[in-house]
């Protein structure tokens, strides 16, 4: 631990030595006889102060938390010396993390005893918030001396996005060869009928539709669409972000993403990530929910990387986008790179739909008559855009923070019913 | 704290009263400064224009003297630790109870010592060049002693310069673990 003088040493020194010079200069014994407590305080203090022996350690209750959740840190202060030491406990703060109680907590640790501070954490954002090591202030018995260290090491404290439940999403054009909930296209074994056809050589008698046979006189048989499972890839933009005080477009894309994957691991779908932005983070498509814990930890870590490079849809490794999948573009669209990307993933053909997170929330107009009317420019020009992408097929989903995302979902629906024979050209 | 020590003097002020309540009047002002500021310079400047106005006192000085300069150093002593103190979220009572004990016990050995000061003047040993020198050495002595107490125990650093406000706290930093 470091040591250095309380900033009242030098004054009650001063003013001891005053006391006692001017007892001498003017004769006055008075003085001097005021000087002596100071004198014998400020003697005490610095006779008898040693480094205060004190190390601890950093617990959390669990690691893993909903933002927006509570739970306990607990610093435990160990004092090794022989003599009781006050020491003032001071926790990391920072605008994501709140801290109760909010400023430092003194206590005083007994010789040779241990004891244990709470502290009321809750993350407000999430992300991975490193709490500890914990700065510390010890003071002698007279306060004439502080020593400053830090006790523990640092555990990280994983906040994950609160997610928001869904009741419908996106329906896929394409399904994959896997069990699921999804009704393909093809024929074969299945619940949802699809069509009759006469009877084939190998064809099972329970597939007969009897009635259908009695009235063709030949023997029919039902057909069905069989129920799989679709590719879902959450396409993250973490090129750009608007944001205020309180929050920005990424932190709802990301709540968005989390959600998303969440509904469609649930559906049994193959559920991937691609952080698409300065830095270029992918997570393959795999079921389960050893997945979702995957896709939480990676979207917990993105974070808008600025970079002049442009990147395309070749910076992506072939596997990260599987053919026939669902791509879900989770996007602020401010960005040039993303916008392209958007329309060259529609031009290769892929199933493609935009969740726009709205940036006008966290952009105020300005104060003036130009700023208001350049404000409407700009909302303007994001209309046109967002019928352009429609008239290139895409379904785009404006989502406004702090709404909830599933009308948005169902716009999208019915968008892409109304366009699916262009979607599937 | 303040008014009962600035009380003691001008009751019994006299003639000098006026400049006892002038004296008592600029100590609280440097104090509410002081405090305000969360600065301990005004409380020091506070607690010796206090000393000084104790000469205003017409009677019994050496016989309060003792008790005057422990009332004083409780007040420097209080008024440092609510500053100190200002920016805690939660302090634990034990905190107050045993800093205050270990002040009132110093103060207290201070006044004692003070008192054994005052007993050795009122000796009637008459004033003399020799004894002031003696004195000058042996205040000299003991700044020395101290002086050499503290280079020892902290080299040569010097006194922290804002250790009033919370110790500072590490930041803490989101991860920047990529996930490929």
């Amino acid at each position: 631990m470091n040591g250095s003088l309380a900033p009242r040493t030098p004054g009650v020194l001063a003013l001891a030595g005053a006391g006692l010079i001017a007892a001498l200069a003017t004769g006055r014994p008075e003085l001097a006889l005021i000087a002596v407590p100071f004198l014998v305080f400020a003697g005490a203090g610095l006779v008898l102060v040693r480094e205060p022996q004190v190390t601890g350690a950093v617990e959390l209750e669990r690691v893993r938390v909903l933002e927006g959740e509570e739970l306990t840190a607990t610093v435990r202060v160990r004092n090794d010396g022989p003599e009781p030491v006050e020491v003032e406990v001071a926790p990391a703060r920072t605008a994501q993390l709140a801290v109760v109680p909010a400023g430092t907590v003194a206590v005083r640790v007994g010789a040779q005893s241990e004891i244990e501070v709470a502290f009321s954490l809750r993350p407000r954002r999430w992300g991975a918030h490193g709490i500890g090591p914990v700065a510390i202030r010890a003071r002698d018995a007279l306060g004439m001396t502080n020593w400053e260290g830090r006790l523990g090491e640092r555990v990280d404290l994983r906040a994950f996005p609160s997610e928001e439940r869904l009741r419908e999403l996106v329906a896929p054009l394409r399904t994959q060869p896997f069990l699921g909930t999804h009704v393909a296209r093809a024929r074969a074994e299945g619940i949802e009928f699809a069509d009759i056809r006469p009877f084939q050589v190998g064809d099972r008698v329970r597939q007969v539709n009897w009635r259908a046979t009695a009235r063709r006189g030949s023997l029919q048989v039902n057909q069905r669409h069989p129920e799989h499972s679709s590719d879902v890839v959450l396409l993250l933009d973490t090129f750009e972000e608007a944001r205020d005080e309180a929050s920005g477009t990424l932190d709802s894309a990301v709540r968005t993403a989390a959600s998303l994957a969440r509904a469609h691991l649930g559906q049994r779908d193959r559920v991937g990530v691609v952080d698409f932005g300065g830095t270029l983070h992918w997570l393959e498509p795999a079921f389960g929910t050893t997945q979702l814990y995957r896709i939480v930890d990676a979207l917990i870590s993105s974070n808008i990387a600025f970079s002049y490079a442009w990147r395309n849809v070749d910076s992506l490794p072939q596997r990260v986008l599987p053919p026939g999948a669902l791509i879900l573009v989770i996007t602020p669209l401010l960005d040039e790179r993303s916008i392209a990307l958007v329309s060259e993933l529609r031009r290769r053909g892929c199933d493609l739909t935009v969740v726009e997170v709205s940036p006008l929330d966290h952009v105020p107009p300005g104060p003036t008559a130009a700023d208001a009317v350049a404000y409407e420019l700009w909302r303007l020009q994001r209309e046109a855009l967002r019928a352009h992408l429609q008239a290139l097929g895409i379904a785009v989903a404006v989502w406004r923070p702090g709404g909830t995302l599933g009308p948005a979902l169902e716009e999208v629906n019915a968008f892409r019913r109304s366009a699916q024979p262009a979607l599937r050209a | 704290m303040l008014v009962a020590v600035a009380v003691l003097v001008i009751a019994e002020a006299g003639a000098a009263s006026q400049l006892a309540w002038l004296g008592a009047g600029v100590a609280a002002l440097l104090m509410v400064a002081g405090m305000v500021a969360e600065s301990p310079a005004p409380v020091h400047a506070a607690v010796a224009v206090l000393g000084v106005v104790f000469l205003a006192r017409q009677d019994s000085r050496l016989l309060l003297a003792p008790l005057y300069g422990a009332g004083l150093l409780l007040m420097d002593d209080l008024a440092i630790r609510t500053m100190e103190l200002s920016g805690v979220g939660q302090i634990a009572p034990d905190v107050i109870a045993a800093r205050l004990a270990a002040t009132i016990a110093v103060a207290a050995i201070g006044a004692c010592l003070s008192a054994v000061a005052a007993l050795a003047v009122t000796a009637g040993v008459s004033r003399s060049v020799a004894l002031t020198v003696v004195g000058a050495l042996a205040a000299v002595a003991a700044f020395v002693a101290i002086a050499v107490l503290v280079r020892r125990r902290f080299g040569s650093s010097a006194a922290d310069p804002h250790p009033a406000s919370p110790p500072p706290a590490p930041q803490a930093q989101p991860s920047t673990d990529e996930t490929t």
